[in-house]
């Protein structure tokens, strides 16, 4: 519930909107005055689909945030407060079009961002994968909490040592060797992937002063206009000249070959 | 109606092969060829032996005169995974093409090796696709035998026209993934006739999730191709209130 008690605690005069399933949290509200329209999944026990119970990214949560980023006020900025485990693994949304679900959040993301919606994103606890492509990856400001939840990866961890084949030792120290396949937040950041990096003393009961410093930070992105840039744009961002040094050479020679 | 033994088979095609048969004679000039020795240097780590184009094949060909952008990957390299370096090469591929560009897909998702760098990658993927469309076609083609999955199917579903084959699987979770990456033996294979049915071509465009069937034919696909081109952006496939539809008739009584 990581997702709602940082959705509520970061906006002011807050209020939900009707209208989105139990699993997708949708405030409007105000950070220093300026409109907010935040989104975050959460696990609901009951919903229809049986393996998108525990905050997983599923059809209807994939709808909900189309509908939720599509749907917010002209003034309104995106802030999509992220902790998903993954998406949904199963048969019966593999058979119906899970991808599109997750598509068609990717898109109004994209859609929104290209007319100038700004769009932030703040990872609380887990950003697994394809559910990060969907909610989250598309924003052109990205923080985090420092916090030792936080995980970003393309794979749940316990799936990892068993596709691999390998012990969870081995993918440790590959870990510590090719950083790309860590987990941790400081890993990422270092890729120049990450726009602010915030301490929290304990992520599900945020402080007073944790909250202003997050809000100060969002407040200052927004007003820098750091909210609309695309993804590429985080090649350009410092950590990104070492750290992601293929990824630049390639795009060079692919220019030159051009 | 071509002889059948005359016919080419796509499946049977390498991704050059493939890029070449669909292109304009003659036009495809390929960027960062294997001669260019752009390989993955974080795969020795993990015990696996590198390829020179790192799996994705790119370049600029002309399609009736059009001046497009040619991705194909190559799904008998670590199943079509999308590292660094593929990554980096299909977006911006889609960021510098002019009229266009198609993509023949045949990729599991994201390389478990480079997974982050992967990840970031098809970020930028997917943005590219979205801004090319709105000035130009963006075709994906689904026709191989890894078919398309992971992140990449998210990519591909964004794409102005989806063209499939009955060969070719579209899903984001694909059990394929998981055998033909990592090798685990534990998916059951009678479950393979299953996630045909479920995910293949022939399923996936009576749901309307993809938009024209071919055959396992390169002359069949070249002309569907050029179909697919001069089509504008199915906006249907992607439609909320269709979508809401859709999965309604999937959750469970």
């Amino acid at each position: 519930m990581k997702g709602a008690i940082w959705a509520q605690a970061l906006l002011e005069n807050a209020r939900a909107v009707p209208g989105f399933p139990p699993s997708v949290i949708v405030l409007d509200g105000t950070i220093a005055h300026l409109a907010y329209r935040a989104i975050s999944i959460l696990p609901n026990a009951s919903a229809r689909f049986p393996r998108a119970r525990n905050g997983e990214f599923g059809l209807d949560e994939g709808l909900a945030v189309a509908e939720a980023v599509r749907g917010a006020s002209g003034d309104s900025a995106i802030l999509s407060i992220v902790d998903v485990p993954g998406q949904a693994f199963g048969r019966r949304e593999e058979a119906a079009g899970l991808h599109l679900s997750l598509a068609v959040a990717v898109e109004s993301y994209v859609e929104e961002r290209r007319r100038g919606r700004p769009i932030f994103a703040l990872i609380v606890g887990k950003a697994i994968s394809g559910a990060f492509l969907a909610h989250g990856m598309q924003a052109g400001w990205i923080g985090a909490l420092s916090d030792g939840d936080v995980e970003i990866h393309v794979m749940p961890a316990a799936s990892v040592a068993r596709v691999t084949r390998s012990t969870d030792d081995e993918v440790a120290r590959i870990a510590s060797v090719v950083p790309a396949t860590a987990r941790d937040v400081a890993t990422f950041a270092a890729f120049g992937a990450l726009d602010a990096l915030f301490d929290v003393i304990d992520s599900r009961a945020p402080a007073p002063a944790e909250i202003e410093q997050v809000r100060a930070a969002i407040d200052q992105a927004r007003r820098e206009g750091l909210g609309t840039r695309a993804p590429a744009d985080r090649l350009r961002r410092p950590p990104a000249a070492a750290r992601r040094a293929l990824a630049l050479d390639v795009r060079r020679r692919i220019d030159e070959a051009w | 109606m071509t002889p059948a033994t005359l016919r080419r088979s796509y499946v049977e095609s390498t991704p050059r092969e493939r890029i070449v048969a669909l292109a304009d004679p003659g036009t495809f000039r390929e960027i960062l060829d294997p001669f260019a020795r752009c390989s993955s240097p974080y795969l020795a780590e993990q015990g696996v032996v590198a390829q020179r184009d790192d799996g994705v094949v790119i370049g600029r060909a002309l399609l009736e005169g059009r001046d497009v952008g040619a991705i194909a990957v190559d799904g008998r390299f670590l199943g079509g995974s999308i590292g660094e370096i593929g990554g980096a090469k299909i977006a911006r591929v889609l960021e510098r093409a002019r009229d266009g560009a198609f993509l023949l897909l045949d990729t599991g998702g994201i390389r478990l090796q480079e997974a982050n760098l992967g990840l970031l990658a098809i970020a930028e993927i997917c943005d590219a696709i979205v801004a090319l469309r709105e000035r130009a076609p963006v075709v994906a083609v689904i026709a191989g035998r890894v078919g398309c999955y992971g992140g990449m199917s998210i990519a591909a579903a964004l794409c102005s026209q989806i063209v499939m084959s009955p060969v070719g699987r579209f899903g984001l979770n694909g059990p394929e993934v998981i055998e033909q990456e990592a090798g685990i033996e534990e998916f059951d294979a009678r479950d393979r006739p299953a996630t045909w049915r479920a995910t293949g071509g022939l399923r996936r465009v009576a749901q309307g999730h993809a938009d024209i069937l071919v055959e396992d034919d390169l002359d069949d696909i070249a002309r569907t191709l050029r179909e697919a081109f001069r089509a504008t952006r199915n906006r249907e496939r992607l439609s909320l209130a269709r979508l809401r539809d859709r999965f309604a008739e999937s959750a469970p009584a």
